[in-house]
């Protein structure tokens, strides 16, 4: 080996490692920078305990909080995985095990198109389809349904279930849904797909029906691969902003659920463009917050595996 | 009252899916096929229903007009098209380099201990909210580049920190990881065969890597496809440092300017108060779905024709 190409191996790989490196670096740039600025954001604005159950500063303010942000996003993240999965799972299923057919293929492709969409395009579909729903959808079920739950359960069920506004937490978290749907579905499907054949006719030997093949006794052989991909998922759409916009629109008070709801991810990106310093302080704080949460799910998900 | 019906047979559907998986699996699975298929179908349509308005009004003129005018509805998405065209193609000039090296220091340089690590680090950038890096563009990266331009060159070329230029850098850090798991992918099916049949011929590592890639180009071809989607459609990141500047076109980078998702974002708001604004963003939304579309396709198409 020439000196030359000895030289050129070495300064092309180092190459490679220094571009790998500063992709890397803006990572540890911004979790530090959100930490230093945010637990100290936190600290001036009335300690941990007050700043994840109060009310958002006003500018006028000293202390304030993310509460109803943070109540909201937990429960818009809490329905939207639970649809998610709910739908994606099955739907995953079908075009990794069926993918022989014709359908499933075309099923796949349709997923992959919705797994790319722009985010900001699915908060605008629910947003149509509610403003074209919400009239008659109020009058002729939420409102007969809220009256007869809550003469079962009494005031607060109102709280959960009533004629909804044009802006409110279901919606929400149907964006976040239909968001959630084709990443699980994908990893869904590819776990199926990878399941080995020799494996896959002994479950359908012990589990007689097909049923049971497909969801009890390979389901042991991908749930680790599916518990990943719902957690990642769960990640992904908590710190999700652009597909509330116009959904859950967000809320600076506790409110009912019927109506517009705050999200942590929609007060950072109110308050950072405000001019006032309390405010921006404060979306440093939640940001921390945030950014804690989804830290956490991640390394969870990740020891897992 | 369709609307109703659509809210209303959902429910029935989706418990009509789950029960004929016990009854009929195969067919209960198919509903769901059926569900994503009519939902996509839905978008598209509905999206055309909404901006249905101002394509009758004032034809395909709204694609190919500068101004954005509420006070006389005057809308025209050009600016924001030539934004959005702008800013990813920086942003992806900038990342694919990255997401190469990326992808070739954690499968072929790092020892094998340190790979699960690196690549969660690179997995992490993907899965941080955007609007995170929304933030810290806004304070840290826009100042930041803005200092570092005008000394660079002599002399105040960017006279604001939030520009197209601020807007494409973040994308291009926000796009990197989903080009390099692709390339990753692709850098793992290298045949054993190819790869000794390599070194036996004597070439370095850096050899290797090279050959490798030119070996995987269908791959980094699709990763480039479908990191540019995720820049084209990226929203809140960009609406925070981009400048909002929707009323005049420009295409010098170093100028405030606006994308079409982020114009979508910063004038929703104020729309429902004119007659003609919230046709005018749907038609943007439905242009951005379809460029979505085409990229996507044309990446899932590029990876599953050549597949090695």
């Amino acid at each position: 080996m020439t000196v030359v190409r000895k030289v050129v191996n070495w300064l092309g790989l180092g190459l490679f490692v220094f571009l790998g490196v500063v992709a890397v670096v803006p990572l540890f740039l911004i979790i530090g920078d959100i930490y230093i600025k945010g637990i100290d954001a936190i600290n001036k604005l009335g300690g941990l305990w007050h700043f994840l159950t109060a009310l958002p500063p006003s500018p006028f303010d000293e202390k304030g909080g993310i509460g109803p942000m943070l109540v909201g996003t937990l429960y818009m993240t809490a329905l939207g995985t639970l649809f998610g999965v709910a739908i994606g799972f099955p739907l995953g299923v079908y075009i990794g095990e069926m993918r022989r057919e014709k359908f499933a293929g075309v099923a796949r492709a349709g997923v992959n198109v919705l797994v790319e969409f722009p985010t900001i395009t699915i908060g605008l579909f629910v947003y149509a389809v509610m403003s074209l729903a919400k009239e008659d959808l109020n009058r002729y079920v939420m409102a007969p349904l809220s009256n007869a739950v809550t003469a079962v359960l009494g005031g607060w069920a109102s709280y959960f279930i009533g004629p909804l506004g044009g802006y409110n937490a279901y919606a929400g978290a149907a964006a976040l849904a239909l968001v959630m749907i084709p990443y699980v579905a994908l990893i869904t499907a590819s776990a199926y797909a990878s399941i080995e054949q020799p494996l896959r006719e002994a479950a359908y030997d012990i589990g007689g029906r097909e049923f049971n093949a497909l969801f009890v006794v390979l389901r042991k052989a991908v749930s680790r691969a599916i518990l990943t991909a719902v957690l990642i998922g769960t990640a992904k759409i908590a710190g999700e902003t652009a597909p509330l916009f116009f959904t859950a629109f967000g809320n600076f008070y506790y409110a009912p659920f019927t109506e517009a709801t705050g999200a942590v991810s929609l007060w950072i990106w109110y308050a950072a463009q405000t001019p006032y310093d309390v405010q921006i302080t404060s979306a440093y704080g939640a940001a921390a917050v945030l950014l804690t949460i989804i830290l956490t799910i991640f390394i969870i998900a990740r020891i897992r595996r | 009252m369709l609307g109703l019906l659509l809210a209303v047979l959902l429910i029935p559907y989706l418990v009509a899916a789950y029960g004929l998986l016990f009854v009929k699996l195969r067919w209960g699975l198919r509903l769901f096929g059926v569900f994503i298929m009519l939902t996509i179908g839905l978008l598209m349509v509905m999206f055309f229903v909404e901006a249905y308005p101002i394509i009758v009004r004032d034809g395909v003129a709204v694609f190919f007009q500068a101004d954005w005018d509420p006070v006389r509805e005057s809308y025209g998405v050009l600016q924001a098209l030539v934004g959005t065209v702008l800013t990813s193609a920086m942003a992806i000039v900038l990342a694919m380099p990255m997401a190469v090296g990326a992808a070739v220091t954690i499968n072929e340089i790092l020892p094998a201990r340190w790979r699960e690590v690196f690549g969660s680090l690179v997995d992490l950038t993907a899965t941080m909210p955007t609007v995170i890096f929304g933030l810290w563009g806004l304070f840290v990266l826009g100042p930041f580049l803005q200092d570092l331009v005008n000394r660079l060159a002599g002399g105040v070329v960017m006279t604001s920190p939030y520009t197209l230029f601020t807007g494409s850098v973040l994308l291009a850090i926000m796009i990197t990881p989903y080009a390099a798991a692709v390339i990753r992918e692709g850098y793992a099916l290298v045949p054993k065969p190819v790869e000794e049949a390599i070194y036996a011929v004597g070439a370095t590592r850096f050899e290797a890597v090279l050959i490798k890639l030119r070996y995987i180009r269908n791959y980094i071809l699709g990763g480039f496809f479908l990191a540019l989607g995720r820049a084209m459609g990226e929203t809140v990141a960009v609406a925070m440092v981009v400048g909002g500047n929707f009323a005049r076109l420009t295409t010098n980078l170093f100028d405030s300017g606006i994308t079409i998702s982020s114009l979508i974002a910063l004038q929703f708001p104020n729309a429902a108060a004119y007659q003609y604004m919230v046709p005018a963003l749907f038609t943007a939304a439905l242009l951005l779905a379809l460029f979505g579309l085409v990229i996507n396709a044309t990446a899932i198409y590029i990876i599953q024709r050549w597949q090695i």
